[in-house]
């Protein structure tokens, strides 16, 4: 190569580095200031003393030292309180991990049911993608209008004809029932995301497996223990570790439908309790740090111990 | 087989099978409960206020009754809730997200892509973070931020639309990022670098070559930014205090906790709410289904 070609190759190289920056500037730009300085700001506004009085001065705010973060783990909402309340912290923990758990299982029971060829299964595909599709906010208001204690409320109504129950419940205010149904409604709306990562997957096992199973007689519960699940397991995992992640900073479904009342009180709906309803920012920005410090601690668990034990396997 | 006609009985007896049977048990199982909420949902919006709140529930309404969609739209009625205005400013809000994220993620994703350049993989990963970062962490400093920039230069930052518009490019732009490079990373660099040496410049090779064969992505991640901004609850909760600025989902929820309990509107409203998604998806399944596990829908 001669030297005009390479100095003409390098020029290129760098015009081609100045068009990048050219197009990515105004991205970059609004990734640091709405993403990174905004992560990192709230990391200095949970050690400050920040509320709506010196909002408008909010880099002056007093140091606080970790008085935030004090005030948080000694409320009463966030403690564990053994035989009164589980707090905020664990009640997220639980929430998150059996939602998480029922999720993958309602996604695996669909993904077998649409894994083997019938007549409507596209329409059945389209249709069990409904939950995860339509708005969180109107099915929110659907569930809590069929949970409905009054007498019109269709759920009572059905299990009280059935005689599985003699008097109307009001399953999203009642403790520890209202939990549950929270936990049955995320599975109901985020099993389709599993169901469809699981589906791609069996799509790619190779049936020659099924086969030479089949030759040694194996049964078709044999052939799932056997074959299906391992075949699934690196995915599993990967669909484990992002639902587990997401439920746990989701806001929207439990204020939509409990309001974070009678036992669902988790980190989320906190941290807005304390930011916009007593618009102690502060202290809403020590909750949200303490949110994510836990989720950082198991996702990097998860990802050394859990992820490379798959991997190594 | 001799002809001797079969009973109905004798017909299902014959295609039953334990494995058939279980299957057939769990699709209906399946099914209803996927459907039934989105059946209540609707009828129950057709429903008058006194079969709505009777000594037990209307199965079937007994007509198409207005009386709740009356209330969201008709001036005369007696609680009239100029539902029209809400609908209007969710598309002040979904259309111009949609926009500038599609134009914005174009470039950028491009540039991921196909050029190099330092700061790249630093810019990646911080695009990512979004996935892990809660809404609820970054709305307290945005929230913060935004108060003393709208101080120092003047503008509302409650009720003011245009703010909304900017915050929610922080959750669709990631994803739009995201999806981009990666359909971008499957168009063939050989073509590009074809049109490149016939003495295209890069930005008509974007125009002209990229653009065209990324028509499929464009469509799934314009609809997706859409969807993010339309369904969007927790950061116009924040940043919307006067009805006349609230986008759908807030007036859902403010008419479902007010003091007189009118669950028929409230289904109303959102049926009225998720119909056109769930029809835009079922009309472009094709290209959205891929996107749903590649993150499009976050959450």
């Amino acid at each position: 190569m001669s030297l005009a070609t390479i100095l003409n190759w390098k020029s290129l190289q760098a015009r081609e580095a100045r068009l990048a920056w050219a197009l990515i500037l105004p991205t970059a730009i609004i990734v640091f200031g709405l993403v990174i300085f905004p992560a990192v700001f709230s990391v200095w506004v949970s050690f400050h003393d920040v509320g709506l009085n010196n909002l408008n001065d909010v880099f002056n705010a007093p140091f606080v030292g970790f008085d935030n973060y004090r005030k948080v783990f000694s409320d009463f909402a966030f403690k564990f309180q053994p035989g009164q309340s589980w707090g905020a912290a664990v009640t997220s923990v639980v929430y998150s991990f059996a939602a998480t758990f029922m999720t993958i299982i309602v996604g695996l029971i669909a993904s077998l049911l649409l894994n083997r060829p019938f007549r409507g299964r596209g329409l059945a595909r389209a249709i069990f993608l409904f939950p995860y599709v339509a708005p969180i906010v109107s099915v929110a208001f659907v569930w809590r209008w069929i949970s409905d204690p009054r007498p019109s409320g269709v759920v009572n109504d059905i299990l009280m004809n059935l005689g599985l129950i003699d008097l109307p419940m009001a399953y999203l205010a009642t403790r520890g029932l209202a939990l549950g149904i929270v936990i049955f409604f995320e599975a109901w709306r985020y099993f389709p995301f599993a169901m469809l990562m699981i589906l791609a997957r069996l799509q790619a096992v190779d049936s020659t497996m099924y086969e030479a199973a089949e030759v040694d007689g194996a049964s078709t519960v044999q052939k799932f223990w056997h074959i299906t699940i391992p075949e699934l397991r690196y995915v599993l995992g990967a669909i484990f570790l992002l639902r587990l992640m997401w439920t746990f900073n989701k806001f929207d479904d439990i204020f939509l439908l409990t309001g974070g009342g009678f036992g669902t009180k988790v980190l989320p709906v906190l941290t807005y309790e304390f930011s916009f309803r007593l618009f102690d920012f502060g202290r809403g920005a020590a909750t949200a740090m303490i949110l994510l410090i836990i989720l950082v601690i198991f996702m990097a668990f998860y990802v050394s111990v859990v992820m490379r034990n798959v991997e190594e396997e | 087989m001799n002809a001797e006609p079969k009973n109905f009985i004798a017909h299902m007896t014959d295609w039953i099978s334990w494995p058939r049977f279980i299957f057939s048990l769990v699709m209906i199982f399946f099914l209803t409960s996927i459907l039934f909420p989105f059946y209540w949902m609707v009828s129950s919006s057709f429903k008058t206020r006194a079969e709505i709140g009777g000594r037990e529930p209307v199965y079937i309404p007994s007509a198409l009754r207005l009386e709740a969609y009356k209330e969201l739209f008709d001036p005369e009625h007696e609680s009239y809730q100029e539902f029209a205005a809400n609908i209007l400013n969710t598309f002040k809000v979904a259309v111009p997200s949609m926009v500038i994220t599609l134009t914005l993620a174009v470039l950028g994703s491009y540039a991921i892509a196909r050029l190099r350049f330092k700061g790249k993989n630093f810019l990646l990963n911080s695009i990512l973070m979004v996935y892990l970062l809660p809404g609820v962490l970054l709305i307290i400093p945005l929230f913060a931020m935004l108060a003393q920039v709208g101080d120092r230069v003047g503008f509302e930052i409650q009720d003011n639309l245009s703010v909304l518009v900017f915050t929610y490019l922080a959750q669709t732009l990631p994803v739009a990022l995201y999806m981009l490079t990666n359909y971008f990373r499957t168009i063939p660099d050989e073509i590009e670098q074809a049109a490149l040496i016939d003495g295209c410049s890069r930005m008509q090779v974007i125009w002209r070559v990229t653009l065209p064969l990324a028509v499929p992505a464009l469509i799934s991640v314009g609809i997706y930014t859409f969807m993010i901004a339309w369904n969007e609850f927790l950061y116009a909760l924040v940043f919307l205090n006067d009805h006349n600025m609230f986008t759908m989902p807030i007036k859902i929820n403010t008419i479902f906790n007010d003091p007189s309990p009118r669950p028929h509107v409230v289904m109303a409203a959102s049926t009225i709410m998720t119909v056109p998604i769930v029809l835009l998806f079922l009309s472009m399944e094709r290209f959205l289904e891929e996107g749903l596990t590649a993150g499009g829908v976050k959450g």
